[in-house]
């Protein structure tokens, strides 16, 4: 387990929407699974008194703070509010906020972020499907009943592409120490490299799975910096290009974004890459 | 979304951007009445939001007595496709040094980037490959307010102190634009000052709604009617259509659709949380290409919820068959709605990837 386990405290941020209620309802039944402390407070400005889930609501982090321990905040408040609530939860003393949220401005994204790391605050996603230790806590909408507890590290972009490789690895006999979705926009607070660093330190984990996409070069500068055995995917081999930025962005991307000049620069450092999220579970077997 | 020039400018030019005078027209006769403004010679911008505009015959300089000719047979031509409707009037200028300049989000320091040369006036993309140094770099974290003074002296070096300047009133613009990136792309030093001789403006997509654009100009209009259901939707010339929640589960469909030799028509990601009537939306949209003989739904609950997906796919009532894969939240709920209704319904990606293949051999 990396980020938390199941003494974590966790607050929900939006929970009186839809998202924010059912999802707090999904994680306290996990945390009541496996004995953890689950979410102890939600919070919606002007909302507080209201009741979600069987979980207090309170206007503000801090107020919640005052009548609950917590480490960490899972958001569910919609795009325009995001940015702000990453940096509510920082303020506050929070060491973790896990951002579900898509559709986040990115310049939003990016001061937040920067503003996170001031108060050494780490920010999972946004635009993320949160993160699952198997048997210790979730903080996300990861499914549960797909995994198993093991020693396999899971760090993926993608939100529903991680559950389908999840699935395979459970049903191979092959269990998950914590599996992380980093988010699918441009800019995300914990990197490929951040997770990694987090997981060499975890006793559990033992080998790693990357599940990357187009665009960036996220996927090879993590795998470049670990001593981690990694295996890899990337979607996105068929996708029609991307979309581009201009000239600008053709330099600062050095024209490195697409799958299979990705795919060619992982398997040049030894990385080895999947062809299609089946031969996973074997590439990892060969690794362990 | 992309700015036509002309916008850019405008938007620059309240910042205090310095550019050549010059004049929007949408009809030949229009520069008669102008023209006077703009001195001996003048350049016509065809507004078109089209890559190498320029040398698709988009931009021509024109003298004083010939210029309406020209303008009225630029507004007869398809830059690229594209009709012009509108085109950019400017004054001409007597170039004596080009210089590029812009910001622009860098995902791996996740600050923005500042990228300024003085070699101007050359591909500058040929240039960061072949001469990294020649475009200098600066990286500023989005909570700094001004760019401070060592970069803008790291960044100009012997350039004119001016453009320092301009570089800050381009990053003012670049933040409160919700800008992706803003260029100037030339910058150009002229006998009687400097000008932004062209200005490009793309605006994040996310910040539409605050930025006051209530439309996207840059979507087709079958990519429009997708994004008012929330889907992104990008159409292919397959015969397989494909319904995913989320890109990259999406696009690992079209992956391995490519893998065992079949052709996707579409790419279709119905996002998170997907309700009855979307899931209802996405299947009768897929469905209306008339390329499409057979449909796969791939769909993994995490925030969406497989029996709202089961009942969607049951209320649109089409007429191609569907190949349906679901696994996740509710998912026993979702299989009996589906089973007593006749749907195929599979074990695996791989399985239901495979039996779509198959069925348009």
């Amino acid at each position: 387990m990396i980020y938390g386990d199941r003494n974590t405290g966790v607050i929900v941020t939006g929970a009186t929407g839809k998202q924010g209620a059912f999802h707090i309802a999904l994680m306290n039944e996990y945390a009541r699974q496996v004995g953890g402390k689950g979410v102890v407070a939600g919070v919606t400005p002007g909302k507080a008194g209201q009741e979600v889930a069987g979980v207090p609501v309170y206007n503000s982090i801090r107020d919640a703070l005052k009548e609950h321990d917590a480490d960490a905040s899972v958001l569910f408040v919609p795009g325009f509010a995001a940015g702000d609530s990453i940096m509510e939860a920082a303020s506050a003393g929070l060491s973790l906020v896990v951002a579900i949220t898509e559709h986040i401005p990115v310049q939003d994204t990016m001061k937040a972020i920067s503003y996170a790391r001031i108060h050494e605050c780490s920010v999972i996603g946004p635009n993320c499907p949160g993160l699952l230790s198997p048997g210790e806590i979730k903080m996300g909408i990861m499914p549960v009943h797909l995994s198993s507890a093991g020693h396999v590290g899971v760090i993926s972009r993608s939100g529903t592409l991680t559950y389908e490789i999840v699935d395979q690895l459970t049903r191979a006999g092959l269990g998950q120490s914590t599996i992380v979705g980093i988010g699918g926009d441009p800019v995300i607070g914990q990197t490929f490299a951040d997770v990694l660093t987090r997981f060499e330190q975890d006793e559990k984990t033992r080998v790693v799975v990357i599940l990357g996409e187009v665009g960036g070069s996220l996927e090879e500068e993590g795998a470049r910096a670990t001593d981690l055995p990694v295996a890899a995917y990337i979607a996105g081999i068929s996708a029609p290009p991307e979309k581009r930025m201009g000239h600008a962005g053709a330099i600062i991307e050095g024209g490195e974004g697409d799958a299979r000049s990705k795919i060619a620069r992982l398997e040049k450092i030894g990385v080895p890459v999947a062809s299609r999220p089946s031969e996973i579970p074997r590439l990892i077997k060969e690794l362990l | 979304m992309k700015l036509l020039e002309h916008e850019a400018r405008g938007i620059f030019e309240k910042a205090g951007i310095p550019h050549p005078r010059g004049f929007l027209i949408h009809s030949p006769g229009e520069l008669k009445a102008r023209i006077g403004e703009l001195g001996e010679r003048c350049v016509l911008k065809a507004q078109v939001d089209v890559g190498g505009r320029g040398k698709s015959g988009g931009i021509l300089v024109a003298d004083k007595k010939n210029a309406e000719q020209m303008a009225a047979e630029l507004f007869k031509k398809e830059i690229k496709g594209v009709p012009v409707r509108e085109i950019l009037v400017v004054e001409y200028l007597e170039i004596a040094q080009e210089y590029y300049a812009s910001i622009a989000i860098d995902r791996s320091t996740k600050q923005a980037l500042i990228l300024f040369t003085d070699q101007g006036g050359v591909d500058i993309e040929t240039l960061a490959r072949e001469r990294p140094d020649a475009v200098r770099k600066a990286s500023i974290p989005l909570l700094m307010h001004d760019i401070p003074p060592f970069m803008i002296r790291d960044l100009l070096q012997s350039a004119p102190k001016e453009i320092g300047k301009i570089l800050n009133q381009l990053y003012r613009v670049f933040c409160e634009k919700d800008a992706l990136l803003a260029e100037i792309n030339p910058l150009v030093q002229t006998p009687s000052g400097i000008y932004a001789a062209d200005a490009k403006l793309i605006i994040d997509d996310n910040a539409l709604a605050r930025q006051g654009i209530s439309y996207n100009r840059d979507l087709t209009e079958r990519e429009r009617e997708a994004e008012k259901h929330g889907f992104s939707y990008v159409e292919l010339k397959g015969e397989i259509g494909v319904i995913g929640n989320g890109a990259g589960l999406t696009m690992a469909t079209l992956d391995l659709i490519e893998y065992y030799e079949g052709r996707a028509a579409n790419f279709l990601d119905v996002g998170g949380g997907a309700d009855q009537e979307r899931v209802m939306h996405a299947v009768r949209l897929v469905a209306s290409d008339p390329s499409v003989r057979v449909i796969v739904v791939n769909l993994l609950g995490g925030i969406t919820r497989c029996d709202e997906v089961a009942k969607g796919i049951i209320s649109a009532g089409i007429q191609q068959p569907v190949i349906v894969r679901l696994a996740g939240t509710n998912e026993a709920e979702g299989r009996k709605i589906l089973d007593g209704c006749g749907y195929r319904m599979m074990e695996s990606m791989e399985q239901a990837v495979k039996a779509a293949v198959e069925a348009v051999r």
